[in-house]
């Protein structure tokens, strides 16, 4: 094969199987018509160099796309992909935490499922992720070679093209009042977190010793039956926390009603933790009198000491956090 | 800066191509013989981008093409057809009214 045949089976391989026939016999014909009479390899070489790499001259003749997803969906695929990869990414991890939950057993030490809990958590966030990126492209690349109607402008996300009264759907919000969805995520990550801490501080809050298998818990810190006699509050606050995530995850800002909902979930809260820091049978005996050991104190001073630290800047943090909810409401 | 100005006169002339090839298919042409006759006007085309655009014409039945077999090596020719020379008129009409536009434009500079 000389060097012209490989170039037009170059061009016609990329071609629709009808048309390589004729496209490829007129691109021989026009290609002895550049040659001179006497040709050479280097006559040959020019030539085809004029023509240029046969990848572009055949997607000049072949209609379809030589891009993935092109202007006309570009927008309308990227907004559905910044919209369906959060809510699969929080579906996959509240299903995966309802799984652990309803399989937990005292067995396993909560530390540990703790940490399976989060290492299964981010395999599973990527997994889903790759997944639906993967999904969501394909069907727009498909969409981009099947559709074949003329309109070129861009599609909005109605699937229609653009018109002033689009605007009407679009929810403007000031940077200063948005709640993006990683902070509704932190914040019921954070629920989470304490309430587990809570009902099982009697293994996780307390000493800790150098051991022979690294950090060895020796002595609790807290009773555990006490703490869970309290469990209707603690019920309550997760509650209004899940509420409040909820109804900022709907509306994207701050509105007055999510502020008084925050005022609401801080007022319970400073009074929940306030009753139950005030009752001393929380605190283990053993843990008060390691600890006025260790500080040459009287243990009842210790749970003094304790006591009067939550009292005070509890509050001081809950009323600064009513506050900044007032405020990012403000109109800017 | 060069590249630029390259890139922005490629994007002006894209859009006469399909005029300056009509132009010359009233007489029927083939492929390398339409290259020289613009190359003589002074118009320089990518033949990547010729052949293709004499195929997409005949698909839209601006040109017909006929595959003459009689000389030594066997050519297709592309001729305008009634619809063609039509939207040639058209688009020829089109671009003096446009250019015109354009000159008073520029000369307001």
């Amino acid at each position: 094969m000389n060097l012209i045949d490989i170039y037009i089976h170059e061009v016609t391989r990329r071609l629709p199987e009808k048309s390589r026939e004729d496209i490829g016999l007129e691109l021989r014909s026009t290609i002895e018509d550049m040659l001179p009479d006497d040709y050479t390899k280097e006559d040959v070489e020019e030539v085809l160099s004029q023509l240029g790499n046969p990848a572009v001259l055949a997607s000049n003749y072949s209609e379809k796309p030589m891009h993935l997803i092109g202007p006309r969906y570009y927008d309308v695929y990227v907004t559905l992909l910044k919209m369906i990869i959060p809510i699969a990414a929080t579906i996959t991890l509240i299903s995966l935490l309802a799984k652990y939950i309803f399989s937990y057993s005292e067995s396993q030490s909560v530390l540990n499922v703790g940490l399976m809990i989060i290492g299964e958590g981010i395999w599973s966030i990527l997994d889903v992720a790759v997944q639906t990126f993967f999904w969501l492209t394909f069907t727009f690349a498909i969409i981009e070679r099947v559709e074949n109607s003329k309109e070129r402008d861009p599609l909005s996300i109605s699937g229609k093209k653009w018109s002033p009264k689009d605007l009407k759907n679009v929810t403007f919000i000031p940077k200063k009042r948005a709640i993006s969805n990683v902070f509704v995520f932190g914040m019921l990550f954070w629920t989470a977190i304490w309430a587990t801490v809570y009902f099982n501080a009697d293994k996780l809050v307390g000493i800790y010793t150098k051991g022979e298998n690294g950090l060895q818990f020796v002595i609790p810190a807290f009773n555990q039956t006490v703490l869970n006699s309290y469990w209707p509050l603690i019920i309550l606050s997760v509650g209004l926390e899940i509420a409040l995530a909820l109804f900022m995850l709907l509306k994207k800002q701050w509105t007055k009603n999510i502020a008084l909902l925050n005022v609401l979930k801080e007022v319970v809260g400073t009074i929940s933790v306030i009753i139950i820091v005030m009752n001393v049978a929380i605190f283990n005996q053993e843990f008060l009198t390691y600890m006025g050991h260790l500080f040459k104190l009287d243990g009842m001073k210790v749970v003094g000491f304790i006591q009067w630290i939550t009292i005070i800047l509890y509050p001081i943090f809950a009323v600064w956090n009513c506050i900044d909810g007032f405020l990012k409401t403000k109109k800017v | 800066m060069s590249n630029l100005l390259d890139s922005l006169i490629i994007e002006l002339r894209r859009g006469t191509l399909t005029l300056a090839v009509l132009s010359q298919l009233q007489t029927k042409q083939y492929g390398y013989s339409l290259v020289q006759l613009l190359e003589q006007s002074g118009i320089s085309i990518e033949q990547s981008t010729l052949y293709p655009l004499l195929r997409r014409l005949e698909k839209q039945e601006l040109v017909e093409s006929i595959w003459d077999t009689t000389e030594s090596r066997p050519r297709k020719y592309y001729v305008l057809t009634d619809f063609g020379i039509e939207i040639y008129q058209k688009l020829r009409t089109e671009w003096l009214v446009n250019s015109k536009q354009l000159n008073e434009l520029l000369k307001g500079e």
